[in-house]
C-alpha cells in the first residue's frame, strides 16, 4: 500500500462517529412501519408497446400529410423554351453489329419441367384422396 | 446461499429484523461517509435513516450481480444530495467551517486531516470516488456504478484526486521540515 492510501485510511479512522442508541431505535421503528414494495408488473410493457405503435402511426400520418400539402402548394414547373443548338460538328456514324439471341429454348424446357411437376403433384393428390376416402 | 443472500431474501419478504442484520455492518461506514457530505451531524443521521428506509422499501430492485454495498452507497449519495439541496437554502454554504460537522468529529491532530483537505480541494464526485476507493475498498467498476460514470472517467478522476492529495500531503511534510529547521 502506498503512503497516500495508508494516510487516507488512517485519517478516515480518525473521523469519530457511531450510530447512537437513539438513532438506532429511530431507524428500527421506521423500518417496522415500512413494507418492501413489489416489483412493477409487466403490464406496463404492453402499454408502452401500444404507445410506441400509436406514436409511430401518428408520426407517419403527419409525414404523409406534410408531403401531400407541399406537393399541392408547389407551383407548376414552367416550360423552358429551348432552342436547338447549332450543329457545329458532324457526329460520327456508329456501326452496329446485331446478332439474334435465342431465349425461347431454355424457357420452353423450363415450362415442360413445370408441367411435369404439376402432373406429378396432381397424381400424388389424387392418390392421397383415393386412399383417405 | 450466503448469509447476505439469505438475509436479502428474508428482507424482501418483509422481515425488518433480517434487514437490520443485513445493514448492521454498513451503518457506521455509511454514517461516516454521509457526515463528510452533510451540513450537520443531524443531517447525516437523517440521510442515513432515509437511506436505510429506501433500501428496505426498494430492495426488490437490488441486482445481485453487484455488491450490496455498491447499491447501498448509490442510495446514500442520492439522499445526501437531496438533503444538501434543501439545506443550502436553510443553513447556508457547506464551506462555512463553523457549520462543518466533519471538523467536530475529527480527532485533534498536528496536521489537517486529509479528508478535510480533500473536501476543500476536490469536487463532490471526485471526493466520493476517493472515499469509496480508499476507505470502502471498492473496485473501480463498483465506484463507476455508484457514481453512474464510465470506468475511464472514474480512473482518470481517481488519478487526479490522488495527485491533488499527494501534493497536499507533500506540502504538509515540507512545511513540517521547514519548521524543524527554523
Amino acid at each position: 500500500m502506498d503512503k497516500l492510501a495508508k494516510q487516507l485510511r488512517e485519517d478516515a479512522k480518525q473521523i469519530e462517529c457511531e450510530v447512537s442508541a437513539q438513532l438506532d431505535s429511530r431507524i428500527r421503528a421506521s423500518l417496522e412501519g415500512v413494507q418492501p414494495e413489489a416489483p412493477a408488473r409487466p403490464q406496463r410493457e404492453s402499454k408502452s408497446f401500444s404507445f410506441w405503435w400509436a406514436s409511430s402511426l401518428t408520426g407517419i400520418a403527419a409525414a404523409i400529410a406534410i408531403i401531400v400539402l407541399i406537393n399541392l402548394q408547389a407551383p407548376a414547373p414552367s416550360r423552358a423554351v429551348t432552342e436547338p443548338a447549332p450543329q457545329a460538328f458532324v457526329v460520327p456514324a456508329i456501326e452496329w453489329h446485331a446478332k439474334t439471341a435465342v431465349f425461347t429454348t431454355p424457357l420452353e424446357q423450363e415450362i415442360e419441367n413445370l408441367q411435369a411437376d404439376l402432373k406429378k403433384a396432381e397424381d400424388a393428390v389424387k392418390q392421397d384422396i383415393d386412399r383417405l376416402f | 446461499m450466503s448469509t447476505e443472500a439469505a438475509l436479502i431474501e428474508a428482507a424482501r419478504k418483509g422481515s425488518a429484523e433480517a434487514f437490520t442484520d443485513l445493514v448492521g455492518g454498513y451503518r457506521e461506514g455509511l454514517l461516516r461517509f454521509l457526515l463528510t457530505r452533510s451540513a450537520s451531524f443531524a443531517d447525516a443521521e437523517d440521510a442515513l435513516q432515509d437511506t436505510l428506509i429506501n433500501a428496505f422499501r426498494y430492495l426488490y430492485s437490488y441486482d445481485s450481480r453487484w455488491r450490496f454495498s455498491t447499491w447501498l452507497y448509490r442510495i446514500a449519495i442520492n439522499n445526501a444530495a437531496r438533503i444538501k439541496v434543501v439545506d443550502t437554502v436553510e443553513l447556508g454554504d457547506l464551506s462555512d467551517e463553523g457549520n462543518d460537522p466533519l471538523r467536530h468529529c475529527i480527532q485533534a491532530s498536528d496536521r489537517e486531516n486529509l479528508w478535510s483537505s480533500a473536501r476543500r480541494l476536490l469536487s463532490d464526485e471526485v471526493y466520493t470516488a476517493m472515499w469509496l476507493r480508499y476507505v470502502e475498498d471498492m473496485s473501480v467498476n463498483d465506484i463507476s456504478a455508484v457514481l453512474e460514470r464510465s470506468v475511464s472517467w472514474t480512473k482518470v478522476n481517481l488519478m487526479r484526486g490522488r495527485k491533488t492529495l499527494d501534493a497536499e500531503l507533500n506540502k504538509d511534510a515540507t512545511d513540517e521540515k521547514s519548521k524543524a529547521y527554523g
